[in-house]
């Protein structure tokens, strides 16, 4: 152990890259080879990887280009989290070993795997086009390249963010419900998504709109962060997420879909009550038939441990209640003032 | 004796009421006095911030102002309530516009948000204020033949700028309170993802294969039970558990504990006292 400390001061030791193999020509499942290097203070794993690929195995496959953060091409999973290789230090990367001095280089998740950390990029393109990740511009084709199609400031900072986006897939490797189905839009195309419906020089947005609320779409996001906690370029992608949600609420009203029902009835009990009523929340969400179908059996198993929310009429309200009930109707009508104002614009 | 307001979240009060009955127990045997906010209201959540992001920081203020005005720090014990508030709580910090709107409304009901106040999980509490050295000295019946899978959930964890208390990526906490317990923490890889809850209701088959992956590792590495500081994943990963695994083909089960229970078994109180016998799996 102290020899391990004595090497880290030192600025230079020795570190094994356990990096996953797979070959799908050759290979009929795929392993851990691993490689032992000297490596300096201050070298990324790219780099790593590059003076393997170059000094010990030319095998070794996996994607690189700009080694500067920027184009995105490095994607893959350093000791279980999705990330940039080229901007991903050893020497932090080893104080998050699971077995110590071994650092774990794989692919990233939820991609078909092609060879070794490279992974099939186009399941993402083909949801981007799906999707209609581009602005579709709203200028008459015999004014293009003529003149500016200019946005203010204001409108530029609500996607600034969104427009760093450079398609690594760290987010889509992480996510959640990508993982549980890959029909999923997953996160960085509701990024994308978001992004181009917000931008007034595009002529499109109800239409993306109608495809992002449609099963597998916006709605299918389980709020876990993991995107947002994992991008390489620190973008809040559940604010987009969030802000597709709030448009389709607003622009295809709150009964369009299970999700915004889901959603709406929070909005409405919270008046009511100050408290949420659990029991009727399935069948808001779903109706009856679908409440009955898929809830019954273990409503059973419920009642007989009395774990059941209770019925409506048995939900407390929040103490205080009627003055609660007039301050949030009072805020209705700041939000109502604030929308007329808006649509002035 | 340490004062703390207690936010009721929604949950505790209907499906998982053991939570708050398994605190009673044993808050004075740890030197902590929970004053309940009955007059607190649901936090939205994490749904009620996009369907109306105005009356979500009404709300909340409120929830947060109710504990201002008896000086004392908020403790919430579920995830996404924690997160709800504290998110809430930034938002109107860092927008004095906000702010002031919420006031001026807050004003009839007596009440102003300062921002005086901390919003604390009940994990951090027992793991910062008690301290651990404290509940090691109070245990009674260690829980030493247990091997324990720690399962935080995303919303104590994500986002890590809301959050901030544990390292989101190796979260410790929750492993430090087990082991104070006498409990053997066994190496988990999902105790830092996700149970499914939020898609439960619009996308049942997506969450069902999240909460399964994470309750098949923990059969697989023979953990006797699992526990988690969030009612919400404890109602996915116990209530839902045989239709998850049912779906994932996996025929087996796993009792799921709250912290409170855990905390409360350790501390001598009964299963039945705790209510560990009203879980579906048990």
């Amino acid at each position: 152990m102290t020899e391990i400390i004595d090497q880290h001061q030192e600025g230079k030791r020795d570190v094994t890259f356990r990096v996953f193999r797979f070959n799908p020509q050759v290979d009929s499942k795929p392993y851990f080879d691993d490689y032992t290097i000297s490596a300096e203070r201050g070298i990324t794993v790219l780099r790593s990887l590059n003076y393997i690929k170059e000094h010990v195995d030319a095998t070794l496959s996996f994607r690189a280009f700009c080694q500067a953060g920027i184009c995105g091409s490095c994607g893959m999973r350093v000791n279980g989290i999705s990330k940039l290789a080229c901007t991903s230090q050893v020497w932090d990367e080893l104080d998050k070993c699971r077995e110590p001095g071994i650092i774990r280089v794989e692919p990233l998740r939820s991609l078909p795997m092609i060879k070794d950390l490279i992974v099939d990029m186009d399941p993402l393109v083909d949801k981007m086009t799906r999707y209609s990740n581009w602005v579709d511009s709203t200028m008459p084709l015999d004014e293009m390249g003529k003149k500016e199609f200019l946005i203010s400031e204001e409108e530029f900072q609500q996607y600034d963010k969104a427009t760093d986006c450079i398609l690594c897939a760290s987010c889509v490797s992480e996510c959640s419900i990508l993982r549980a189905n890959k029909e999923y839009v997953s996160p960085a195309v509701l990024l994308k998504s978001y992004r181009m419906n917000v931008d007034s020089r595009d002529g499109i947005h109800d239409l993306r709109l109608a495809e992002l609320v449609k099963d597998h779409g916006v709605w299918d996001c389980t709020h876990c962060y993991r995107c947002q906690e994992s991008c390489v370029k620190s973008i809040p992608i559940m604010e987009a997420i969030h802000a597709i949600r709030e448009d389709a609420l607003e622009k295809r009203g709150p009964r369009d879909t299970s999700g915004a029902k889901h959603a709406e009835a929070f909005m409405e009990d919270i008046e009511k009550k100050g408290k949420l009523v659990e029991a009727t929340l399935p069948i808001r969400t779903n109706g009856v038939v679908w409440t009955l179908r898929n809830l019954l059996p273990m409503a059973m198993k419920m009642i007989v441990k009395r774990r059941t929310p209770p019925p409506p009429p048995l939900v407390k309200s929040a103490k205080g209640i009627k003055i609660f009930r007039a301050m949030f109707r009072e805020m209705t009508e700041h939000v109502k003032q604030d929308h007329l104002k808006s649509h002035k614009k | 004796m340490k004062r703390y307001a207690y936010y009721m979240s929604c949950i505790n009060e209907s499906m998982t009421k053991e939570v708050d009955r398994s605190i009673d127990f044993w808050q004075k045997d740890l030197g902590l006095e929970f004053v309940k906010l009955h007059e607190g209201t649901c936090c939205g959540g994490s749904n009620l911030d996009y369907v109306s992001p105005k009356h979500f920081a009404l709300v909340n203020a409120r929830n947060i102002a109710l504990a201002e005005k008896m000086g004392l720090d908020l403790i919430v014990s579920c995830n996404t309530c924690l997160m709800t508030i504290r998110t809430a709580k930034k938002k109107l910090d860092e927008t004095p516009a906000l702010k002031k709107e919420v006031n001026d409304i807050l004003k009839k009901e007596g009440l102003e948000y300062r921002g005086t106040s901390e919003v604390r999980h009940l994990l951090w509490v027992l793991v910062d204020d008690v301290g651990l050295d404290t509940i090691k000295a109070k245990v009674t019946v260690p829980l030493k033949n247990y091997r324990i899978a720690p399962f935080y959930g995303c919303h104590i964890l994500r986002p890590s700028k809301v959050l901030g208390r544990d390292n989101p990526l190796a979260p410790s906490s929750l492993d430090e309170l087990i082991e104070a317990l006498g409990g053997q923490t066994i190496p988990f890889d999902h105790k830092n993802r996700c149970c499914g809850f939020h898609t439960l209701l619009v996308a049942e088959e997506e969450s069902l294969n999240v909460a399964a992956e994470a309750l098949e590792e923990a059969i697989n590495a023979k953990a006797d039970f699992i526990v988690t500081p969030c009612p919400l994943c404890h109602t996915v990963l116990d209530g839902y558990q045989s239709k998850a695994l049912k779906q994932a083909h996996i025929d087996s089960s796993i009792p799921v504990f709250h912290i409170s229970e855990m905390v409360g078994l350790a501390l001598g109180y009964t299963a039945k006292q705790l209510g560990i016998k009203r879980h579906i799996v048990c």
